[in-house]
Protein backbone atom coordinates (compact mmCIF):
# COMPACT_ATOMS: atom_id res chain seq x y z
CA UNK A 1 0.00 0.00 0.00
CA UNK A 2 1.20 3.56 -1.01
CA UNK A 3 1.06 6.37 1.35
CA UNK A 4 -0.97 9.29 -0.49
CA UNK A 5 -1.87 11.75 2.44
CA UNK A 6 0.29 12.10 5.31
CA UNK A 7 -0.09 14.70 8.27
CA UNK A 8 2.53 14.45 11.14
CA UNK A 9 1.56 16.50 14.14
CA UNK A 10 0.15 19.11 12.51
CA UNK A 11 -1.08 22.41 14.14
CA UNK A 12 -2.76 25.55 12.91
CA UNK A 13 -2.49 28.62 15.00
CA UNK A 14 -4.91 31.44 14.42
CA UNK A 15 -3.12 34.43 17.19
CA UNK A 16 -4.15 32.53 20.55
CA UNK A 17 -6.62 30.15 19.10
CA UNK A 18 -5.51 26.65 17.86
CA UNK A 19 -7.74 25.59 14.73
CA UNK A 20 -6.02 22.31 14.59
CA UNK A 21 -4.17 20.97 17.21
CA UNK A 22 -1.23 18.36 16.57
CA UNK A 23 -3.20 16.25 14.29
CA UNK A 24 -1.16 13.03 12.73
CA UNK A 25 -2.91 10.60 9.79
CA UNK A 26 -2.07 8.75 6.87
CA UNK A 27 -4.16 8.03 3.77
CA UNK A 28 -3.39 5.14 2.01
CA UNK A 29 -4.10 5.12 -1.96
CA UNK A 30 -7.57 3.77 -3.17
CA UNK A 31 -9.33 4.54 0.56
CA UNK A 32 -12.14 6.33 0.65
CA UNK A 33 -12.11 8.30 3.88
CA UNK A 34 -14.64 11.06 5.69
CA UNK A 35 -13.83 13.96 8.04
CA UNK A 36 -16.53 14.43 10.44
CA UNK A 37 -16.62 16.83 12.80
CA UNK A 38 -19.24 19.74 13.85
CA UNK A 39 -18.90 22.94 12.92
CA UNK A 40 -15.64 25.13 14.15
CA UNK A 41 -13.71 21.60 14.53
CA UNK A 42 -11.47 22.54 11.74
CA UNK A 43 -12.64 20.17 8.99
CA UNK A 44 -12.18 23.05 6.57
CA UNK A 45 -8.86 24.73 7.79
CA UNK A 46 -7.49 20.90 7.78
CA UNK A 47 -8.74 20.59 4.33
CA UNK A 48 -7.09 24.06 3.32
CA UNK A 49 -3.70 22.50 4.78
CA UNK A 50 -3.45 19.66 3.06
CA UNK A 51 -4.29 21.89 -0.38
CA UNK A 52 -1.71 23.97 0.02
CA UNK A 53 -4.03 27.01 0.48
CA UNK A 54 -2.50 27.88 3.75
CA UNK A 55 0.84 26.50 5.89
CA UNK A 56 0.50 24.88 9.07
CA UNK A 57 1.94 26.63 11.78
CA UNK A 58 3.76 23.40 13.35
CA UNK A 59 4.31 19.48 11.80
CA UNK A 60 4.41 18.33 7.84
CA UNK A 61 1.86 18.03 5.69
CA UNK A 62 2.68 15.57 2.49
CA UNK A 63 0.87 15.06 -0.23
CA UNK A 64 2.17 11.80 -2.60
CA UNK A 65 5.44 12.45 -0.24
CA UNK A 66 5.87 15.91 -1.69
CA UNK A 67 4.61 19.86 -0.10
CA UNK A 68 0.80 20.30 -1.51
CA UNK A 69 2.35 23.44 -2.80
CA UNK A 70 4.19 21.38 -5.21
CA UNK A 71 3.40 21.50 -9.20
CA UNK A 72 3.59 18.20 -9.69
CA UNK A 73 0.89 17.32 -7.05
CA UNK A 74 -1.77 19.76 -8.06
CA UNK A 75 -1.94 17.51 -11.50
CA UNK A 76 -2.75 14.59 -9.19
CA UNK A 77 -5.30 15.87 -7.14
CA UNK A 78 -8.93 17.37 -7.72
CA UNK A 79 -10.68 19.50 -4.67
CA UNK A 80 -14.43 20.87 -4.45
CA UNK A 81 -14.50 23.89 -1.93
CA UNK A 82 -16.72 25.32 0.17
CA UNK A 83 -17.92 28.81 -0.46
CA UNK A 84 -16.73 28.98 -3.71
CA UNK A 85 -18.94 30.25 -6.94
CA UNK A 86 -18.36 29.81 -9.97
CA UNK A 87 -17.13 32.57 -12.85
CA UNK A 88 -19.47 34.45 -14.42
CA UNK A 89 -19.73 35.11 -18.02
CA UNK A 90 -18.82 31.76 -19.10
CA UNK A 91 -21.29 29.07 -19.94
CA UNK A 92 -20.85 25.24 -17.56
CA UNK A 93 -18.70 23.54 -20.89
CA UNK A 94 -16.46 26.49 -21.19
CA UNK A 95 -15.81 26.34 -17.52
CA UNK A 96 -15.34 22.92 -17.83
CA UNK A 97 -13.02 22.58 -21.04
CA UNK A 98 -10.88 25.47 -19.22
CA UNK A 99 -10.30 23.43 -16.53
CA UNK A 100 -9.43 20.43 -17.97
CA UNK A 101 -7.00 22.40 -20.29
CA UNK A 102 -4.95 22.83 -16.67
CA UNK A 103 -4.35 19.00 -16.53
CA UNK A 104 -2.19 16.72 -18.65
CA UNK A 105 -4.49 14.36 -18.57
CA UNK A 106 -7.74 15.54 -18.61
CA UNK A 107 -11.01 13.55 -18.60
CA UNK A 108 -13.23 14.17 -21.71
CA UNK A 109 -15.49 17.50 -21.17
CA UNK A 110 -18.60 15.27 -22.56
CA UNK A 111 -17.63 12.74 -19.59
CA UNK A 112 -17.43 14.94 -16.98
CA UNK A 113 -20.88 16.53 -18.50
CA UNK A 114 -22.60 13.28 -18.17
CA UNK A 115 -21.15 11.98 -14.91
CA UNK A 116 -22.03 15.13 -13.24
CA UNK A 117 -25.45 15.36 -15.19
CA UNK A 118 -25.21 18.45 -16.59
CA UNK A 119 -25.57 17.44 -20.29
CA UNK A 120 -28.61 20.10 -20.51
CA UNK A 121 -27.17 22.57 -19.20
CA UNK A 122 -23.61 22.39 -20.62
CA UNK A 123 -24.63 26.03 -22.66
CA UNK A 124 -26.37 27.55 -19.47
CA UNK A 125 -23.93 30.14 -17.95
CA UNK A 126 -22.55 28.58 -15.25
CA UNK A 127 -23.54 31.62 -13.09
CA UNK A 128 -26.58 31.08 -13.63
CA UNK A 129 -27.13 27.66 -12.00
CA UNK A 130 -29.14 27.14 -9.36
CA UNK A 131 -27.18 25.87 -5.92
CA UNK A 132 -27.62 22.06 -6.49
CA UNK A 133 -26.17 22.58 -10.12
CA UNK A 134 -23.63 24.89 -9.32
CA UNK A 135 -22.43 22.03 -6.55
CA UNK A 136 -22.62 19.36 -9.32
CA UNK A 137 -20.35 21.58 -11.81
CA UNK A 138 -18.03 22.29 -9.01
CA UNK A 139 -17.54 18.36 -8.66
CA UNK A 140 -17.04 18.03 -12.59
CA UNK A 141 -14.23 20.79 -12.41
CA UNK A 142 -13.29 18.51 -8.90
CA UNK A 143 -12.97 15.73 -11.38
CA UNK A 144 -11.36 17.65 -14.92
CA UNK A 145 -7.85 16.42 -14.48
CA UNK A 146 -8.63 12.88 -13.76
CA UNK A 147 -7.35 12.62 -10.04
CA UNK A 148 -6.07 10.08 -7.77
CA UNK A 149 -6.81 12.00 -4.72
CA UNK A 150 -10.04 13.73 -4.67
CA UNK A 151 -11.13 16.17 -2.00
CA UNK A 152 -14.92 16.96 -1.21
CA UNK A 153 -15.61 19.34 1.64
CA UNK A 154 -18.85 18.90 1.62
CA UNK A 155 -19.93 18.05 -1.60
CA UNK A 156 -24.06 17.55 -0.86
CA UNK A 157 -24.66 20.74 0.57
CA UNK A 158 -27.79 22.25 -1.33
CA UNK A 159 -28.51 18.88 -3.17
CA UNK A 160 -31.99 17.13 -3.31
CA UNK A 161 -32.06 13.73 -1.90
CA UNK A 162 -32.29 12.39 -5.59
CA UNK A 163 -29.28 14.67 -6.80
CA UNK A 164 -27.25 13.60 -3.69
CA UNK A 165 -28.45 9.32 -4.36
CA UNK A 166 -27.05 9.75 -8.12
CA UNK A 167 -23.84 11.54 -6.79
CA UNK A 168 -22.93 8.73 -4.34
CA UNK A 169 -23.26 6.42 -6.65
CA UNK A 170 -21.10 8.40 -9.02
CA UNK A 171 -18.35 8.28 -5.88
CA UNK A 172 -18.81 4.99 -4.67
CA UNK A 173 -17.68 4.32 -9.10
CA UNK A 174 -14.73 6.17 -8.60
CA UNK A 175 -13.84 4.78 -5.25
CA UNK A 176 -13.92 1.52 -6.91
CA UNK A 177 -11.98 3.00 -9.45
CA UNK A 178 -9.23 3.29 -6.90
CA UNK A 179 -9.19 6.96 -6.46
CA UNK A 180 -8.76 8.16 -3.17
CA UNK A 181 -11.37 10.41 -1.68
CA UNK A 182 -11.26 11.99 1.34
CA UNK A 183 -14.26 13.76 2.47
CA UNK A 184 -15.59 16.09 5.16
CA UNK A 185 -19.58 15.91 6.00
CA UNK A 186 -22.00 16.34 8.11
CA UNK A 187 -24.52 14.08 7.03
CA UNK A 188 -23.51 10.97 8.51
CA UNK A 189 -25.60 8.75 6.31
CA UNK A 190 -23.12 10.10 3.70
CA UNK A 191 -20.33 9.23 5.17
CA UNK A 192 -21.35 5.76 6.58
CA UNK A 193 -22.22 4.93 2.77
CA UNK A 194 -19.35 6.39 0.80
CA UNK A 195 -16.37 5.51 3.34
CA UNK A 196 -14.86 2.70 5.06
CA UNK A 197 -12.95 4.94 7.55
CA UNK A 198 -14.37 7.85 9.41
CA UNK A 199 -12.09 10.88 11.22
CA UNK A 200 -13.57 12.28 13.55
CA UNK A 201 -12.68 16.23 14.54
CA UNK A 202 -14.14 18.14 17.51
CA UNK A 203 -11.97 21.21 18.59
CA UNK A 204 -9.45 20.89 16.25
CA UNK A 205 -8.16 18.03 17.59
CA UNK A 206 -9.03 14.27 16.20
CA UNK A 207 -10.73 12.24 18.99
CA UNK A 208 -11.57 8.87 16.56
CA UNK A 209 -10.40 7.21 13.60
CA UNK A 210 -12.01 3.85 12.24
CA UNK A 211 -14.97 1.86 10.98
CA UNK A 212 -18.40 3.41 11.23
CA UNK A 213 -18.83 0.34 13.53
CA UNK A 214 -15.73 0.97 15.48
CA UNK A 215 -16.51 4.68 15.89
CA UNK A 216 -20.08 3.33 16.88
CA UNK A 217 -18.72 0.86 19.36
CA UNK A 218 -16.49 3.19 21.01
CA UNK A 219 -18.87 6.20 21.37
CA UNK A 220 -22.42 4.49 21.60
CA UNK A 221 -24.03 3.73 24.94
CA UNK A 222 -27.11 1.35 24.40
CA UNK A 223 -30.48 2.30 25.62
CA UNK A 224 -33.19 0.12 27.81
CA UNK A 225 -36.88 2.11 27.12
CA UNK A 226 -39.88 1.34 28.41
CA UNK A 227 -43.35 2.44 29.35
CA UNK A 228 -44.15 3.12 32.89
CA UNK A 229 -46.86 5.34 35.27
CA UNK A 230 -45.62 7.43 38.13
CA UNK A 231 -42.37 8.56 35.49
CA UNK A 232 -41.02 11.20 38.36
CA UNK A 233 -40.63 8.71 41.26
CA UNK A 234 -38.87 5.76 39.08
CA UNK A 235 -36.69 8.47 37.34
CA UNK A 236 -35.13 9.58 40.16
CA UNK A 237 -34.89 5.28 41.66
CA UNK A 238 -33.08 4.61 38.07
CA UNK A 239 -30.61 8.14 38.35
CA UNK A 240 -29.20 6.30 41.40
CA UNK A 241 -28.49 2.71 39.67
CA UNK A 242 -24.49 2.04 39.02
CA UNK A 243 -25.30 0.85 35.55
CA UNK A 244 -27.44 3.85 34.53
CA UNK A 245 -25.40 6.43 32.70
CA UNK A 246 -28.61 8.81 32.36
CA UNK A 247 -31.97 8.68 31.63
CA UNK A 248 -34.44 10.60 29.22
CA UNK A 249 -38.29 10.75 28.68
CA UNK A 250 -39.23 10.26 25.20
CA UNK A 251 -42.17 10.07 23.56
CA UNK A 252 -43.73 8.90 26.22
CA UNK A 253 -41.59 6.34 27.25
CA UNK A 254 -38.76 6.12 29.79
CA UNK A 255 -35.16 5.52 28.15
CA UNK A 256 -32.28 4.48 30.56
CA UNK A 257 -28.76 4.87 28.50
CA UNK A 258 -26.32 2.17 29.53
CA UNK A 259 -23.36 -0.03 28.93
CA UNK A 260 -25.09 -2.42 30.05
CA UNK A 261 -28.67 -3.61 29.03
CA UNK A 262 -28.77 -7.03 29.92
CA UNK A 263 -27.69 -6.09 33.61
CA UNK A 264 -30.63 -3.51 33.50
CA UNK A 265 -33.28 -6.05 32.47
CA UNK A 266 -32.61 -8.60 34.86
CA UNK A 267 -32.62 -5.62 37.53
CA UNK A 268 -36.09 -3.99 36.25
CA UNK A 269 -37.39 -8.00 36.36
CA UNK A 270 -36.31 -8.68 40.32
CA UNK A 271 -37.38 -5.21 41.02
CA UNK A 272 -40.84 -5.85 40.45
CA UNK A 273 -41.12 -2.98 38.21
CA UNK A 274 -44.24 -2.51 36.60
CA UNK A 275 -42.82 -1.78 33.16
CA UNK A 276 -45.03 -1.75 29.76
CA UNK A 277 -43.12 -2.64 25.89
CA UNK A 278 -39.25 -2.88 27.16
CA UNK A 279 -37.07 -2.55 23.97
CA UNK A 280 -33.04 -2.75 24.23
CA UNK A 281 -31.79 -0.68 21.01
CA UNK A 282 -28.10 -0.03 20.42
CA UNK A 283 -27.32 3.74 19.09
CA UNK A 284 -26.58 4.08 15.42
CA UNK A 285 -23.66 6.28 14.70
CA UNK A 286 -25.94 9.31 14.47
CA UNK A 287 -26.55 8.86 18.37
CA UNK A 288 -23.24 8.38 18.61
CA UNK A 289 -22.23 11.24 16.86
CA UNK A 290 -24.26 13.35 18.86
CA UNK A 291 -22.88 11.59 22.02
CA UNK A 292 -19.21 12.65 21.03
CA UNK A 293 -20.22 16.31 20.00
CA UNK A 294 -22.73 16.64 23.56
CA UNK A 295 -19.62 15.57 25.85
CA UNK A 296 -17.22 17.19 24.57
CA UNK A 297 -19.96 20.78 24.79
CA UNK A 298 -20.53 19.63 28.27
CA UNK A 299 -16.67 19.14 29.01
CA UNK A 300 -16.54 23.28 27.62
CA UNK A 301 -19.22 24.58 30.10
CA UNK A 302 -18.12 22.48 33.11
CA UNK B 1 2.23 26.73 -20.65
CA UNK B 2 -1.24 25.12 -22.05
CA UNK B 3 -2.65 26.13 -18.43
CA UNK B 4 -1.96 29.62 -18.90
CA UNK B 5 -2.90 29.56 -22.64
CA UNK B 6 -6.21 28.34 -21.94
CA UNK B 7 -6.66 30.62 -18.71
CA UNK B 8 -5.99 33.74 -21.21
CA UNK B 9 -8.20 32.70 -23.69
CA UNK B 10 -11.41 32.26 -21.50
CA UNK B 11 -10.66 35.79 -19.72
CA UNK B 12 -10.70 37.15 -22.75
CA UNK B 13 -13.53 35.47 -23.54
CA UNK B 14 -15.15 36.11 -20.27
CA UNK B 15 -13.83 40.18 -21.15
CA UNK B 16 -15.59 40.42 -24.54
CA UNK B 17 -18.64 39.91 -22.54
CA UNK B 18 -18.51 42.03 -20.23
CA UNK B 19 -21.10 45.04 -20.47
CA UNK B 20 -19.60 47.04 -18.42
CA UNK B 21 -16.24 47.72 -19.72
CA UNK B 22 -17.83 48.62 -23.31
CA UNK B 23 -19.65 50.90 -21.50
CA UNK B 24 -17.12 52.46 -19.45
CA UNK B 25 -13.69 51.39 -21.52
CA UNK B 26 -14.88 52.29 -24.94
CA UNK B 27 -18.34 53.91 -24.62
CA UNK B 28 -18.01 57.00 -22.20
CA UNK B 29 -14.54 57.94 -24.23
CA UNK B 30 -15.77 57.47 -28.22
CA UNK B 31 -18.87 60.06 -26.76
CA UNK B 32 -16.85 61.86 -25.02
CA UNK B 33 -14.54 62.70 -28.06
CA UNK B 34 -17.49 63.23 -30.80
CA UNK B 35 -18.92 65.64 -28.67
CA UNK B 36 -15.90 67.86 -27.10
CA UNK B 37 -14.13 67.93 -30.46
CA UNK B 38 -16.94 69.37 -32.42
CA UNK B 39 -18.26 71.27 -29.82
CA UNK B 40 -14.57 73.49 -29.13
CA UNK B 41 -13.95 72.88 -32.86
CA UNK B 42 -11.85 70.66 -34.85
CA UNK B 43 -9.49 73.27 -36.21
CA UNK B 44 -8.39 74.63 -32.42
CA UNK B 45 -5.14 74.55 -31.77
CA UNK B 46 -3.46 73.69 -28.42
CA UNK B 47 0.25 73.22 -26.86
CA UNK B 48 1.63 72.80 -30.49
CA UNK B 49 -1.00 70.42 -31.55
CA UNK B 50 -4.54 70.36 -33.34
CA UNK B 51 -7.05 69.73 -30.83
CA UNK B 52 -8.18 66.33 -32.31
CA UNK B 53 -5.38 64.76 -31.72
CA UNK B 54 -4.82 66.28 -28.29
CA UNK B 55 -7.82 65.03 -27.05
CA UNK B 56 -7.87 62.03 -29.15
CA UNK B 57 -5.08 60.98 -27.16
CA UNK B 58 -6.88 62.13 -23.68
CA UNK B 59 -9.60 60.08 -24.37
CA UNK B 60 -7.28 56.86 -25.25
CA UNK B 61 -6.02 57.76 -21.26
CA UNK B 62 -9.20 58.06 -20.12
CA UNK B 63 -10.12 54.79 -21.10
CA UNK B 64 -7.01 52.88 -20.42
CA UNK B 65 -7.60 54.61 -16.84
CA UNK B 66 -10.73 53.33 -16.76
CA UNK B 67 -10.50 49.78 -17.38
CA UNK B 68 -7.27 49.39 -15.51
CA UNK B 69 -8.57 51.35 -11.90
CA UNK B 70 -12.41 50.27 -12.51
CA UNK B 71 -12.93 47.35 -14.60
CA UNK B 72 -9.68 45.68 -13.51
CA UNK B 73 -10.29 46.70 -9.80
CA UNK B 74 -14.02 44.79 -9.87
CA UNK B 75 -13.41 42.31 -11.38
CA UNK B 76 -10.66 41.28 -9.15
CA UNK B 77 -13.11 42.18 -6.40
CA UNK B 78 -15.39 39.78 -7.13
CA UNK B 79 -13.22 36.94 -7.47
CA UNK B 80 -11.46 37.67 -4.74
CA UNK B 81 -14.51 37.23 -2.57
CA UNK B 82 -16.69 34.52 -4.65
CA UNK B 83 -13.18 32.18 -3.57
CA UNK B 84 -12.28 31.66 -7.26
CA UNK B 85 -8.74 32.79 -7.01
CA UNK B 86 -8.23 30.56 -4.02
CA UNK B 87 -9.83 27.29 -6.14
CA UNK B 88 -7.69 28.24 -8.66
CA UNK B 89 -4.80 27.56 -6.25
CA UNK B 90 -5.74 24.17 -6.10
CA UNK B 91 -5.10 23.54 -9.59
CA UNK B 92 -1.86 23.25 -11.88
CA UNK B 93 -1.98 26.39 -12.64
CA UNK B 94 0.46 28.67 -10.53
CA UNK B 95 0.03 32.20 -8.47
CA UNK B 96 2.68 33.36 -10.80
CA UNK B 97 0.63 32.06 -13.96
CA UNK B 98 -2.26 33.64 -12.93
CA UNK B 99 -0.99 36.69 -12.51
CA UNK B 100 0.99 36.85 -15.74
CA UNK B 101 -2.43 36.24 -17.19
CA UNK B 102 -4.07 38.62 -15.53
CA UNK B 103 -1.33 41.23 -17.04
CA UNK B 104 -1.43 40.06 -20.47
CA UNK B 105 -5.32 40.36 -20.71
CA UNK B 106 -4.82 43.92 -19.50
CA UNK B 107 -2.51 44.86 -21.47
CA UNK B 108 -4.95 42.92 -24.56
CA UNK B 109 -7.42 45.09 -22.99
CA UNK B 110 -5.55 48.52 -23.10
CA UNK B 111 -4.22 47.66 -26.89
CA UNK B 112 -7.99 47.11 -27.75
CA UNK B 113 -8.93 50.46 -26.64
CA UNK B 114 -5.68 52.67 -28.23
CA UNK B 115 -6.66 50.99 -31.50
CA UNK B 116 -10.43 51.88 -31.08
CA UNK B 117 -9.64 55.21 -30.06
CA UNK B 118 -7.62 55.82 -32.49
CA UNK B 119 -9.33 54.48 -35.40
CA UNK B 120 -12.26 57.20 -34.43
CA UNK B 121 -9.99 59.69 -34.64
CA UNK B 122 -8.95 58.65 -37.80
CA UNK B 123 -11.93 58.05 -39.75
CA UNK B 124 -14.01 60.89 -37.60
CA UNK B 125 -11.93 63.17 -37.41
CA UNK B 126 -9.23 63.02 -39.92
CA UNK B 127 -6.60 63.23 -37.25
CA UNK B 128 -2.79 62.95 -39.04
CA UNK B 129 0.48 62.43 -37.69
CA UNK B 130 3.92 60.89 -38.68
CA UNK B 131 4.09 57.24 -38.90
CA UNK B 132 6.09 57.70 -35.96
CA UNK B 133 4.34 59.54 -33.88
CA UNK B 134 1.00 56.93 -34.18
CA UNK B 135 3.96 54.06 -33.15
CA UNK B 136 6.24 56.42 -30.30
CA UNK B 137 2.29 57.40 -28.78
CA UNK B 138 0.54 53.93 -28.81
CA UNK B 139 3.68 52.51 -27.33
CA UNK B 140 4.25 54.97 -24.50
CA UNK B 141 0.06 54.40 -23.63
CA UNK B 142 0.30 50.71 -24.13
CA UNK B 143 2.81 50.35 -21.47
CA UNK B 144 3.01 53.52 -19.24
CA UNK B 145 -0.47 52.13 -18.02
CA UNK B 146 1.04 50.23 -14.95
CA UNK B 147 0.40 52.25 -12.16
CA UNK B 148 -3.21 52.25 -12.90
CA UNK B 149 -3.11 48.67 -13.20
CA UNK B 150 -1.38 48.62 -9.92
CA UNK B 151 -4.28 51.04 -8.75
CA UNK B 152 -6.98 48.41 -10.01
CA UNK B 153 -5.25 45.30 -8.30
CA UNK B 154 -5.18 47.94 -4.81
CA UNK B 155 -9.05 48.45 -5.49
CA UNK B 156 -9.03 44.86 -6.08
CA UNK B 157 -9.09 44.21 -2.31
CA UNK B 158 -11.70 47.11 -1.02
CA UNK B 159 -14.33 43.94 -1.58
CA UNK B 160 -17.58 45.15 -1.78
CA UNK B 161 -16.63 48.61 -2.06
CA UNK B 162 -14.84 48.21 -4.84
CA UNK B 163 -17.11 49.23 -7.65
CA UNK B 164 -18.27 52.60 -5.92
CA UNK B 165 -14.45 53.27 -4.80
CA UNK B 166 -13.00 52.39 -8.34
CA UNK B 167 -15.64 54.45 -9.73
CA UNK B 168 -15.04 57.39 -7.59
CA UNK B 169 -10.90 57.34 -8.34
CA UNK B 170 -11.03 56.94 -12.13
CA UNK B 171 -13.27 59.94 -12.33
CA UNK B 172 -11.55 62.02 -10.20
CA UNK B 173 -7.87 61.55 -11.13
CA UNK B 174 -9.24 61.24 -15.58
CA UNK B 175 -10.72 64.93 -14.49
CA UNK B 176 -8.28 66.68 -12.19
CA UNK B 177 -5.19 65.31 -14.20
CA UNK B 178 -7.31 67.33 -16.76
CA UNK B 179 -7.85 64.78 -19.35
CA UNK B 180 -11.54 66.09 -19.57
CA UNK B 181 -10.47 69.57 -20.23
CA UNK B 182 -6.94 70.59 -20.93
CA UNK B 183 -5.16 72.02 -17.81
CA UNK B 184 -4.34 75.25 -19.94
CA UNK B 185 -7.84 76.54 -19.49
CA UNK B 186 -7.80 75.70 -15.51
CA UNK B 187 -6.90 78.31 -12.53
CA UNK B 188 -3.72 77.53 -11.39
CA UNK B 189 -4.26 76.18 -8.06
CA UNK B 190 -6.30 73.07 -10.55
CA UNK B 191 -3.01 72.97 -12.99
CA UNK B 192 -1.07 72.11 -9.47
CA UNK B 193 -2.99 69.68 -8.31
CA UNK B 194 -2.96 67.91 -12.14
CA UNK B 195 0.50 68.10 -12.37
CA UNK B 196 0.90 65.45 -8.97
CA UNK B 197 -2.24 63.58 -10.68
CA UNK B 198 -1.03 60.11 -12.21
CA UNK B 199 -3.17 60.68 -15.32
CA UNK B 200 -1.73 64.34 -16.15
CA UNK B 201 2.09 62.17 -15.83
CA UNK B 202 0.60 59.59 -18.01
CA UNK B 203 -0.94 61.86 -20.76
CA UNK B 204 1.57 64.26 -20.68
CA UNK B 205 4.53 62.43 -22.34
CA UNK B 206 1.73 61.93 -25.29
CA UNK B 207 0.93 65.13 -25.81
CA UNK B 208 4.54 66.23 -25.86
CA UNK B 209 5.43 63.75 -28.96
CA UNK B 210 2.39 65.01 -30.57
CA UNK B 211 4.03 68.80 -30.50
CA UNK B 212 7.30 67.06 -31.02
CA UNK B 213 8.98 66.89 -27.57
CA UNK B 214 10.45 64.42 -26.01
CA UNK B 215 9.57 62.70 -22.53
CA UNK B 216 10.06 64.60 -19.63
CA UNK B 217 11.95 62.96 -16.80
CA UNK B 218 9.37 64.40 -14.30
CA UNK B 219 6.69 62.26 -15.68
CA UNK B 220 8.49 59.14 -15.58
CA UNK B 221 9.34 59.76 -12.07
CA UNK B 222 5.88 60.80 -10.56
CA UNK B 223 4.62 57.79 -12.86
CA UNK B 224 7.01 55.58 -10.70
CA UNK B 225 6.44 56.89 -7.60
CA UNK B 226 3.09 56.35 -7.91
CA UNK B 227 3.62 52.50 -9.18
CA UNK B 228 5.69 51.57 -5.96
CA UNK B 229 3.27 53.48 -3.55
CA UNK B 230 0.31 51.42 -4.64
CA UNK B 231 2.34 48.28 -5.03
CA UNK B 232 3.72 48.72 -1.61
CA UNK B 233 0.01 49.22 -0.15
CA UNK B 234 -1.43 46.42 -2.04
CA UNK B 235 1.25 44.32 -0.31
CA UNK B 236 0.67 45.29 2.95
CA UNK B 237 -3.13 44.88 2.68
CA UNK B 238 -2.76 41.31 1.20
CA UNK B 239 -0.88 40.55 4.38
CA UNK B 240 -2.89 41.91 6.57
CA UNK B 241 -6.08 40.48 4.83
CA UNK B 242 -4.79 37.20 4.07
CA UNK B 243 -4.56 37.05 7.77
CA UNK B 244 -7.74 38.37 9.09
CA UNK B 245 -9.52 36.00 6.51
CA UNK B 246 -8.20 32.86 8.04
CA UNK B 247 -9.33 33.75 11.55
CA UNK B 248 -12.54 34.42 10.32
CA UNK B 249 -12.93 31.60 8.57
CA UNK B 250 -11.91 29.46 11.53
CA UNK B 251 -14.39 30.93 13.82
CA UNK B 252 -17.41 30.77 11.32
CA UNK B 253 -16.90 27.05 9.86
Amino acid sequence: MTTVLSMKQVSKRFGQVFAVENVSLMIEKGSSVALLGPNGAGKTTTIAMLLGLTAPTHGEVKLFDKDPSYPDVKVKIGAMLQDVSVPDRLTVKETISMFCDFYPKPMSVQSLLSLSGLDTYASKMANSLSGGLKRRLQFAIALAGDPDLLFLDEPTVGMDVESRHAFWKVIQSLIEQQKTVLLTTHDLQEAEVLTKRILVMQKGKLIADGTAEQIKKSFSHRFVSFQIDAVEDYEREFLAWSEVSSVQRKDGRLVLITDYPDDIVRKVVEAKIPFREIEVKDSGLEDAFIRITNQQNLEETN
Amino acid sequence: MKPMLSFYRKEMLRFFRDRRFFILSLGMPIIFYLIFVNQVGSKQMLSGTTWKAYFMVSMAAFGIIASSVNALGVRLASERTSGWVRWLKTTPLSPTGYAVVKMLVQLSISLLIILVIFLIGVLFQGVTMPFWQWIAIFLWLWLASFPFAALGVLIGFAGNAAQILGTLIYLAISMLGGLWTPIQVLPSSMQTIAKWMPSYRYAHPAWNILAGQGIAWQDIAILLGYTIVFLMISVYVQKTKSFRRSTSTNSVS
